[in-house]
């Protein structure tokens, strides 16, 4: 490793930790958290174990908001009412994506996506993955389903939905 | 906008969501670092860093004057005895779990030095025991067990 000349300290390969080049302390610190989920999020995910998408409405921009809040932030003012979803719904946008949240190369790609679900407020969306699908077949606007974990296996997380699938047509069934 | 069924039924929620952080460290000691714990493992030795302007030497050994920022290049190796200048007992763990023995820790001079090393205080079980002003002698563990890390020294013991 060259190190530029106005800086003083020691030029390190992960080789010459390995030789003991350096004094070193290796440490893992064990950091444990608990994220509170909040009134909205708390419910919503629990309406997740039992296999329904839950949003909040406004009653004033008459929008049912998913992921559902407490607050809308359109209206400044307290959200109104839970109301069910579809679990069903629009590709907004997406990405394919070959590298992990802890990036490892990925040889089968994660299609994460925006998704607009349907009978909620249009233009807005979950983020979720797409499944069951080539990355080459996935387009903006496509039509798409969850598909759930079985009920045994949902903890009242975002991961009940197991991914988004493209439903397809019946002309496309039949082929 | 399609029609949406009002949800009714009331849910018991999903109060917190918990996970972990997967973290890893290695700490390099640093150039001053290197300095005191090559002499520790190698020699059994306590060394610091002078400053002459400031009249002060640090030990462990710094790379730098904290007071003038000048480069310490001078080493200095300090008697393996001093005085107590602090003590704490500690009856909880790093998890904040009761212990049954506490820890007990101790802030040094080492005659030669001007800073205050921190460490265990071996073999004192009792507050009434010791006292600040007492004298304390640094005990190294023998040469086959030295890894060159702070735990190389088991602590202090009173004189």
């Amino acid at each position: 490793m060259s190190m530029p000349k106005n800086l003083r300290g020691t030029g390190l390969e992960s080789e010459d930790f390995k030789k003991g080049k350096v004094f070193t302390q290796y440490y893992v610190p064990k950091i444990e958290y608990a994220w509170d989920t909040g009134e909205a999020i708390g419910r919503y995910l629990a309406e997740l174990k039992n296999g329904r998408l839950a949003a909040r409405r406004c009653n004033r921009c008459q929008r049912n908001l998913i992921p559902p809040r407490m607050f809308c932030e359109r209206c400044f003012r307290l959200t109104d009412d839970w109301v069910y979803v579809q679990d069903t719904g629009t590709v907004n946008t997406f990405s394919i994506c070959y590298v992990s949240w802890d990036v490892q190369r990925l040889k089968t790609p994660e299609i994460p996506a925006v998704i607009e679900i349907d009978g909620a407020a249009p233009g807005t969306g979950i983020l979720h993955k797409l499944g069951n699908v080539k990355p080459k077949d996935v387009q903006v606007g496509m039509k798409v389903r969850a598909v759930w974990k079985p009920v045994a296996e949902r903890t009242g997380s975002i991961t009940d939905i197991k991914f988004f699938e493209p439903i397809k047509s019946a002309r496309e069934k039949k082929r | 906008m399609k029609a949406t069924k009002q949800a009714s039924i009331p849910e018991q929620p999903v109060r917190s969501w918990r996970g972990g952080i997967p973290l890893q460290s290695l700490y390099t000691a640093g150039l001053g670092g290197q300095v005191f714990f090559k002499a520790l493992k190698e020699r059994g030795e306590i060394v610091g860093t002078r400053c002459r302007d400031c009249k002060q030497v640090y030990v462990p050994a710094r790379a730098f004057c904290e007071r003038c920022f000048a480069e310490l290049t001078e080493q200095v190796k300090v008697k393996p005895e001093g005085t107590l200048t602090s003590f704490t007992f500690s009856y909880f763990d790093r998890d904040g779990k009761r212990m049954e023995a506490p820890d007990v820790l101790g802030l040094v001079q080492l005659e030669g030095a001007t800073t205050v090393m921190l460490n265990r205080l071996l073999k004192v079980c009792e507050p009434s025991k010791i006292s600040i002003g007492a004298r304390v002698r640094v005990v190294i563990r023998p040469q086959a067990r030295r890894t060159g890390s702070i735990l190389d020294i088991e602590g202090f013991e009173l004189i």
